[in-house]
């Protein structure tokens, strides 16, 4: 108080010398909180923010459609289930504009032949990274675009074949991606939705030659198996729609999710098309450090919205 | 701005819809068509054999018509197979699997087991997974490789050629050996090399044209490695035209050693690694698909002929007596050429 008085009340005007000794105490109470906040402001721009991480874990469970004209002319039919795990954080360098997201899966699908007397089978991983600028809407609508990158190793097995059984996938691309984010409530019960398309742009894809056997391969002749993607011969398309229950701290996720491979190279066509409900869990976690604890004047910058 | 997003988006549609796929009905018709395409597209002897595929479809697609049952359909389309003269090549439906079979039936047998297994070893003999093995009169070693289906591990080998160290020579029987995987080949070649060779060449076709084949691409076998029993005395391979595939092309690899002779009957051929494929029916068709070639560049799909001298049959009436004149004249030859 005395401190206040030195520097502030020296520099009060006349009239307000002149009120009350009752008013001055309150204006010179309002003063200094008005000082403190202004100064936790600062602080907190100069504390580097929380960056909580967005973690899904997610089950899927749907319909898949396999061509591969290297094992047979037929479309096969039948299930798939698969698991993905997706993190998104606000980024380090911009965190107000900049996200990164990373997502890993496996994929098993269990196919039939048209007469159901053969089996195909697939076993797909894969793995992205990638970065997005975002702009915030209003109205709670969070939009971002940017690039990411993917690897995806997979193999075909179909049951009957002799020599030919198996068609290999690999190929790792750079693709364009984005999200859209909305936050509304019903009732009482906060949700988010997001759809999140990724769509490979270019990279490199593996295919064997029209009529190579892997036999050949693995004799050693390693020669064209490499080819740049390009939509011409590598089109492909994933589409995650989801909607996050904010039931509790913990999320619980339910949407929708459509897969589509279609290429062709060496006059081999392969079209993989997968539709599936997907539900899990989701939700923001900060790691805390025991030592150091979590700043109280730290602002928190969320990786979706 | 709108206007591009429109044609960008349209242009992905465009370009991913020309990864189209062939379809057929699943009928007489729409089978018999499928069957014909794929192995137009993917079969790999057509101008070996002189088939003109083409012909072939204006002669079996009148027969092919929607009224047909399901055992009519199939000997259709099996005598259509049949004009490749293609041991490799089938078509299997859940009553029955075609096979063209002139290739061996057309030509002497050449080859008894039991006439082996009773006059020339009284039944007392070694077996390991398909192979028959044991000592001769004379001090001829004995391997009857019956299938390279049926791999033999590097230690199997060494316990029989361990056994049969102290032969002088060695007959190696793969008559009536139709094949089996070309994996189970190179382990036993292996044992009889001293320094890398050139096993032969594979090719591959590169596109649906029946032209369109890639390089033929030359692949090596190695020496067995260090501790393994290895074998450099004089060998003496045994075919009958039912030595076929895998075995066709263990006799073109030993035929090009210089301590080996082929003694017996022109092999099967065999030398397309078969593809499988399927019909709307469900039916499977497997056909010849990657072209093999000796160390010489050349195609063995029609057989390999013995050694110079060494082309025998066997002598019905001396199958009487008890003697495999195959068999005999192997001993003969590696007696006295010793």
């Amino acid at each position: 108080m005395k401190l206040m008085a030195n520097n502030a009340y020296s520099k009060l005007p006349i009239e307000i010398v002149a009120m009350s000794k009752h008013k001055i105490i309150l204006l010179l109470l309002f003063i200094a909180v008005s000082i403190d906040i202004k100064a936790i402001e600062q602080d907190s721009l100069q504390v580097e923010p929380l960056r909580p991480v967005a973690s899904a874990y997610m089950l899927e469970f749907g319909g898949s459609r396999i061509n591969d004209t290297y094992l047979t002319p037929l479309k096969y039919t039948g299930w798939m289930v698969g698991f993905q795990y997706e993190r998104m954080q606000a980024m380090k360098f911009n965190p107000e504009k900049w996200v990164m997201r990373l997502s890993a899966g496996v994929e098993i699908d269990r196919t039939q032949n048209p007469a159901k007397n053969a089996d195909m089978w697939y076993l797909g991983l894969d793995a992205s990274w990638g970065m997005m600028h975002r702009w915030r809407l209003g109205h709670e609508i969070t939009i971002g675009a940017g690039g990411s990158t993917s690897l995806d190793i997979g193999c075909l097995y179909s049951t009957r074949n002799g020599n030919n059984p198996a068609s290999a996938k690999a190929a790792w691309t750079v693709n364009a991606t984005g999200y859209v984010a909305w936050n509304f409530s019903i009732g009482c019960l906060p949700i988010t939705v997001k759809y999140q398309p990724t769509l490979p742009v270019t990279g490199v894809f593996f295919s064997p030659d029209y009529g190579e056997l892997y036999y050949e391969i693995y004799l050693g002749n390693d020669d064209g198996l490499a080819h740049v993607a390009w939509w011409g011969n590598y089109f492909a398309m994933d589409n995650l729609l989801t909607a996050d229950l904010h039931l509790s701290n913990t999320c619980l996720r339910i949407g929708y999710r459509n897969q589509i491979l279609s290429t062709k190279v060496n006059d081999i066509v392969t079209r993989m098309t997968t539709h599936s409900v997907v539900i899990g869990v989701s939700g923001e976690w900060i790691s805390v450090s025991s030592r150091k604890g979590l700043n109280p004047s730290a602002r928190l910058i969320s990786a979706l919205y | 701005m709108g206007n591009k997003i429109f044609v960008f988006l349209w242009a992905m549609i465009l370009l991913s819809s020309c990864h189209e796929v062939e379809e057929w009905e699943n009928t007489p018709k729409g089978n018999f068509d499928a069957l014909w395409t794929v192995i137009d597209k993917h079969y790999c002897f057509f101008e070996e054999k002189g088939v003109d595929w083409d012909a072939m479809y204006r002669k079996y697609s009148l027969k092919a018509k929607n009224t047909l049952t399901d055992e009519e359909l199939f000997l259709v389309c099996a005598e259509m197979l049949d004009e490749l003269k293609d041991g490799h090549t089938n078509l299997s439906a859940s009553f029955n699997t075609s096979y063209y079979r002139k290739w061996w039936s057309d030509y002497p047998q050449n080859y008894d087991a039991r006439l082996i297994q009773e006059h020339y070893f009284n039944f007392n003999y070694r077996s390991l997974n398909d192979v028959d093995y044991g000592i001769l009169p004379d001090n001829i070693g004995y391997i009857h490789y019956g299938s390279f289906v049926y791999g033999l591990g590097e230690g199997n080998i060494d316990h029989i050629l361990a056994y049969l160290a102290t032969c002088e020579s060695l007959i190696i029987d793969v008559r009536n050996n139709g094949g089996g995987n070309l994996t189970n080949v190179e382990p036993l070649v292996r044992r009889f090399i001293t320094e890398p060779i050139l096993a032969g060449y594979i090719s591959h076709k590169t596109g649906p044209g029946h032209g369109d084949f890639s390089e033929p691409f030359a692949y090596y076998y190695d020496p067995a490695e260090k501790g393994r029993i290895m074998w450099g005395k004089p060998i003496v391979v045994l075919t009958n035209r039912s030595t076929y595939s895998a075995a066709n092309d263990f006799v073109s690899v030993m035929k090009n050693l210089p301590n080996v002779t082929i003694v017996g009957a022109t092999t099967g051929g065999g030398c397309g690694m078969p593809f499988s494929s399927e019909l709307p029916c469900g039916w499977a068709v497997r056909f010849s698909a990657c072209p093999m070639y000796d160390a010489n560049g050349n195609l063995t799909e029609m057989g390999i002929e013995p050694t110079e001298g060494c082309a025998v049959d066997m002598d019905p009436s001396a199958i009487l007596s008890g003697h495999d004149t195959i068999l005999d004249f192997a001993i003969d030859y590696l007696t006295t050429q010793n």
